[in-house]
């Protein structure tokens, strides 16, 4: 990945500020900290409620393949969704980013990620939330298509614009199914196709409550003591639909656990959370640290402290990145921006569904030629948009933002350096 | 016979509607029509997501409540017996009161299949401009035709809380949902809490038990959290999965394990059954909560009128008191400053007047040093008038002009609001006439025999002196040298006698002038000191008046606050009075409604049920 401006742009920064606080023993670890995290993992926050399902996710995360690379999961403890916004800010505050977990898309849980975003750097960029319905299981009633019911709420609240200013998406997953596919040991997964093989009707009816599923009067080839850690590991909706997955065939473990992971949302999860924030991990750190340093530019004033915050305000004010994000924040909320030819493409261009310059793009594999005429047909077409008397001011910032993206990949992703760097 | 739980009700009508307190009577009558009514009216509450429509549909063993896994029911569905199944959607009529209360007559019925009633209810109410107010279930159950009639209701947020307390209102009972996946929410709590202060019926369903492995520890929290609280509240776990699952297989074992079996016994022997001490319970319930916002309502307004003692009038009397006396002292210190100022003014022009005629005097007196008055004198008379006049005229012009200041300076103090009480003293009188009349002095003639008889008188000495004297040198008397001598003594007399002459009539016109110019003194002084005392009393005798008006204006403004005060403290007094005695008998009203609801509770309390199921 090539560096962002922004992020170098936050680093010079940092180092200024070094300078600045060099007798401040406090602030320098802070900011050697905030100087170091550039070349660490992204660090994500797990915040929730109690009993919302916070250890579940970070688990299922971190036993999930590539993400661990570059991501470093917090798990924290249980945040009460009236707690005060200093305390769930301050939980959130070593984080680059935030995975707030929901059971219902509901006001008070709201509440939380709402707190999250109260410092004015975070305000001006809601850009590294994503609500999570994390026990999507519950949320269907423990069916086996719960989670395929969960995704539709999920995908309803996403339109809501009151969630959409706080986070960039909401993701429905049954936390406990998506953890256990993958942990499964031979004994347990012997057990399910055991169960899989017991006649539908008969089975039907034990898989009707916990109660029965795991009472030790019925007469099921596989023993209560067995049933009941089965139970535990995945959960009623679990059970049901590994013993479902398993009779449609994936009677390995390893397909099994893949099957698992998708229908229980983690995959989806897994690809928000990269699409999201493994993709943009420069530029959250870049905001993270942006965030630090403001409070402390503003907390311990000094003489030269004054002119380091003007130039912060102007790096968060021209991060192009921050810009795209907004767009594409502004784009998702008020549909009727753009025409809506030009809003999936403003949407394309401008990185939401990655930021690598063919998926910007829109091309497969493309030719160095076929990317220069796309280049200039794009650069045409938004020019006209940037202009057009039919638009109103507002499609008009959009479309400049939009060429600037367009100018952007053309110069392979570093525009010049604005001067007061150097 | 009517039940005493219906007296009770009545009399805490009357006193809402004794106290003026329709909004207070408005739920009670609604109370009152509902209690009368044989159903028993059954509220199913809870958040979003609870599984409300489903616990109906689990009772009635109908999916007629549309269920989805987001927020699914819009508008409250009734549903209650009947003989076919039938099912309606209910339209708003402007004049329908509540939004599920009244029956059927309150709103346009639309007939809509029984399978889609609540989804196109539910889709109806989302589109914006729709007015159907609710959608109502009719089945043919044992259970329904008891006389239970079940309400689903919307998602009971925050938001709605006071909707919610409303519709409370006009049930017998409340059956709350709460799912047992989560403890109950502090939400939960409150709507709990807030719910049973007006209907004290309240059931606590804990649903979705099927999916909750550790149910009966939710189950056992939930109960002691209810205690804690001191919530009366039954908590009965269910699945309505599992009695969907039992009534399709008509398997008795399963429906009891899904707790409805549980649920609809206590239902039935619970509430149905005892629906007398139901309707006792929330009469008491409601009664106390209404009594207690009267007696608060009457409290808070004694407290105000107490406070409120110093009404808008009795300031504005003691105002009109205070203003008088300032009055009175405006006044006097005027009348204070007119007699100062006038006494300064005589002082003044005594002096100047005196000073200007001296001078005159002066000027009188040197003239006349030399002048001859028998040739000058119509000329100096000419003169003097002029120099008079001139005087009388600067001294009166100056008095006028003092006085209009003077004048200025108390209306500034007596009545500064009023210029037009300023006199216009300026425009003053003529100057005066005065005097009798220089009169001319009498001059003596020296005439020529007396110039003769002068010049022969002093001839005679000096020749009989010269004559005498060469008379010795043997000279006759009469010689020449003689009659030089006489010649010059006589012509010395002769003007000698011209010089005294002279200085006998310049006396004579100065002490003329003198007296006349005294004279003038005299009368000019006179004049201007009664032109001072009748414009003094003439500013006097206006401002007065203007005192005297005033008062009696403050005083007649006065007297009608006193009287207006009066009124008020005689109203205060009365509606003090009047307070009190509401208090008192709305106080023997909530006694007797205390005594209703320990008679309820002490008819419960002795059996509790939570223990025998």
């Amino acid at each position: 990945m090539n560096t962002s401006v922004t992020a170098t742009l936050t680093r010079v920064l940092l180092d200024r500020a070094i300078e600045l606080y060099r007798d401040n023993p406090r602030a320098m670890a802070m900011l050697r900290r905030q100087r170091a995290r550039f070349d660490e993992p992204l660090r994500l926050a797990v915040i929730g409620p109690s009993r919302s399902g916070k250890s579940t996710v970070v688990r299922a995360l971190s036993a999930s393949g590539r993400s661990l690379r570059d991501i470093t999961p917090v798990d924290t403890t249980a945040v009460e969704p009236d707690a005060a916004p200093r305390e769930i800010r301050a939980r959130c505050a070593d984080a680059d980013a935030v995975l707030c977990l929901l059971r219902r898309p509901r006001d008070t849980e709201l509440d939380l990620a709402r707190a999250v975003h109260e410092h004015p750097v975070a305000q001006a960029t809601p850009i590294n939330t994503v609500a999570v319905l994390s026990r999507a299981d519950e949320l269907g009633g423990g069916r086996a298509d719960a989670v395929i019911s969960a995704r539709q709420i999920a995908r309803r609240a996403r339109r809501e614009p009151e969630l959409r200013a706080l986070c960039q998406d909401v993701v429905a997953v049954a936390g406990q199914a998506a953890n256990a596919g993958r942990t499964l040991n031979a004994t347990e997964f012997g057990a399910l196709r055991t169960l899989a093989s017991e006649p539908t009707d008969r089975l039907e009816a034990h898989l009707l409550s916990v109660q029965r599923f795991t009472s030790t009067q019925v007469s099921l080839p596989v023993d209560a003591g067995t049933r009941e850690r089965l139970l535990d590991r995945l959960g009623l909706f679990g059970v049901r639909l590994a013993v479902t997955l398993v009779r449609q065939g994936n009677d390995t473990q390893p397909t099994l656990a893949a099957q698992l992971a998708q229908r229980s949302g983690l995959a989806e999860l897994r690809e928000t959370i990269d699409v999201l924030f493994v993709t943009r991990a420069e530029i959250l750190k870049a905001r993270a640290a942006m965030l630090a340093l403001d409070v402390l530019l503003r907390m311990e004033p000094r003489t030269g402290s004054d002119a380091l915050l003007i130039e912060l305000d102007r790096a968060v004010a021209g991060a192009h990145e921050f810009q795209e994000l907004r767009l594409a924040a502004s784009l998702l909320a008020d549909p009727g921006l753009l025409p809506d030819g030009l809003r999936e493409e403003a949407i394309r261009l401008i990185g939401e569904h990655g930021t690598e310059p063919e998926k910007r793009l829109g091309l497969h594999a493309p030719s160095g030629t076929q990317v220069q005429q796309a280049l200039r047909d794009a650069l045409r077409r938004w020019r006209l948009v940037a202009h057009s008397p039919e638009l109103g001011s507002a499609a008009h910032s959009a479309a400049l933002v939009v060429l600037r993206s367009i100018e952007t990949i053309a110069t392979g992703g570093a525009p010049a350096m604005p001067a007061y760097v150097r | 016979m009517a039940p005493p739980w219906l007296g009770i009700l009545d009399d805490t009508i009357q006193a809402c509607v004794t106290h003026n307190r329709q909004d207070l009577a408005q739920p009670l009558w609604e109370r009152r029509a509902r209690l009368l009514e044989p159903t028993l009216r059954i509220l199913v509450l809870g958040e979003s997501g609870q599984g409300k429509s489903q616990l109906i549909n689990a009772l009635v063993n109908a999916p007629v409540c549309a269920v989805g896994d987001d927020e699914t029911t819009r508008v409250p569905a009734i549903v209650e017996y009947a003989d076919t199944p039938n099912a309606a959607m209910i339209a708003d009529n402007p004049d329908a009161r509540g939004a599920i209360e009244g029956g059927a007559e309150s709103g346009r019925r639309l007939p809509v299949p029984i399978e889609s009633v609540t989804n196109r209810a539910n889709h109806d109410a989302a589109t914006p401009g729709s007015d159907v107010v609710h959608a109502r279930i009719g089945l043919p159950r044992g259970l329904l035709r008891a006389g239970l009639v079940l309400v689903d209701t919307p998602p009971a947020s925050t938001q709605r809380l006071s909707s919610v307390l409303s519709e409370v209102l006009c049930a017998d009972a409340v059956l709350m949902a709460t799912d047992a996946t989560s403890d109950l929410s502090a939400n939960e709590r409150e709507l709990l809490e807030r719910v049973t202060r007006i209907c004290p019926t309240v059931l606590v369903a804990l649903t979705k038990i099927d999916i909750v492995p550790g149910w009966q520890d939710v189950a056992e929290r939930t109960r002691a959290r209810l205690a804690e609280d001191g919530l009366p509240a039954t908590v009965v776990p269910v699945s309505a999965t599992l009695r969907m699952a039992a009534a399709r297989g008509g398997d008795r074992v399963l429906n009891a394990e899904s707790g409805f079996e549980e649920l609809v016994r206590r239902l039935r022997h619970d509430w149905l059954e005892r629906s007398d001490e139901l309707n006792q319970r929330s009469v008491a319930a409601l009664s106390e909560v209404t009594v207690t916002r009267l007696i608060n309502g009457l409290r808070e307004e004694h407290a105000r009128t107490q406070r409120g003692g110093t009404g808008d009038a009795v300031t504005r009397w003691h105002a009109a008191g205070r203003e008088i006396e300032q009055l009175q002292r405006v006044s006097a210190r005027g009348q204070t400053l007119l007699a100062d100022a006038v006494a300064d003014l005589t002082s003044d022009l005594e002096f100047d007047l005196r000073d200007r005629t001296r001078r005159i005097l002066r000027e009188v007196d040197e003239y006349f040093e030399e002048a001859d008055p028998s040739r000058t004198w119509p000329e100096f008379e000419e003169w003097l008038e002029d120099q008079l006049t001139e005087v009388a005229e600067t001294n009166f012009g100056w008095l006028f002009e003092r006085f209009d200041w003077i004048a200025h300076q108390l209306a500034r103090q007596i009545a500064p609001h009023r210029p037009d009480l300023v006199p216009d003293v300026a425009a003053g009188d003529p100057p005066l006439e005065h005097a009798n009349g220089l009169r001319r002095p009498n001059v003596e003639k020296f005439s020529v025999g007396q110039k003769l008889f002068v010049g022969m008188r002093g001839s005679y000495s000096g020749l009989l002196m010269f004559g005498l004297a060469t008379t010795v040198a043997g000279m006759p008397l009469i010689n020449p040298i003689s009659l030089g001598a006489g010649v010059a003594f006589g012509l010395k007399s002769v003007f000698e006698e011209r010089g005294s002459r002279l200085k006998r009539r310049q006396t004579v016109a100065k002490t003329a002038a003198h007296r006349h110019v005294d004279d003038f003194y005299l009368a000019c002084n006179k004049e201007s000191r009664d032109t001072a005392r009748r414009l003094q009393r003439m500013l006097r005798d206006r401002y007065t008046e203007y005192a005297e008006q005033r008062r009696a204006e403050i005083t007649a403004s006065a007297k009608e606050l006193k009287k207006a005060v009066d009124i008020e403290t005689a109203e205060k007094n009365r509606r003090t009075k009047e307070i009190s005695t509401a208090l008192e008998s709305l106080g023997t009203l909530r006694q007797r409604v205390r005594n209703l609801n320990d008679q309820v509770w002490a008819s419960i309390v002795p059996a509790p049920r939570e223990l025998t199921a």
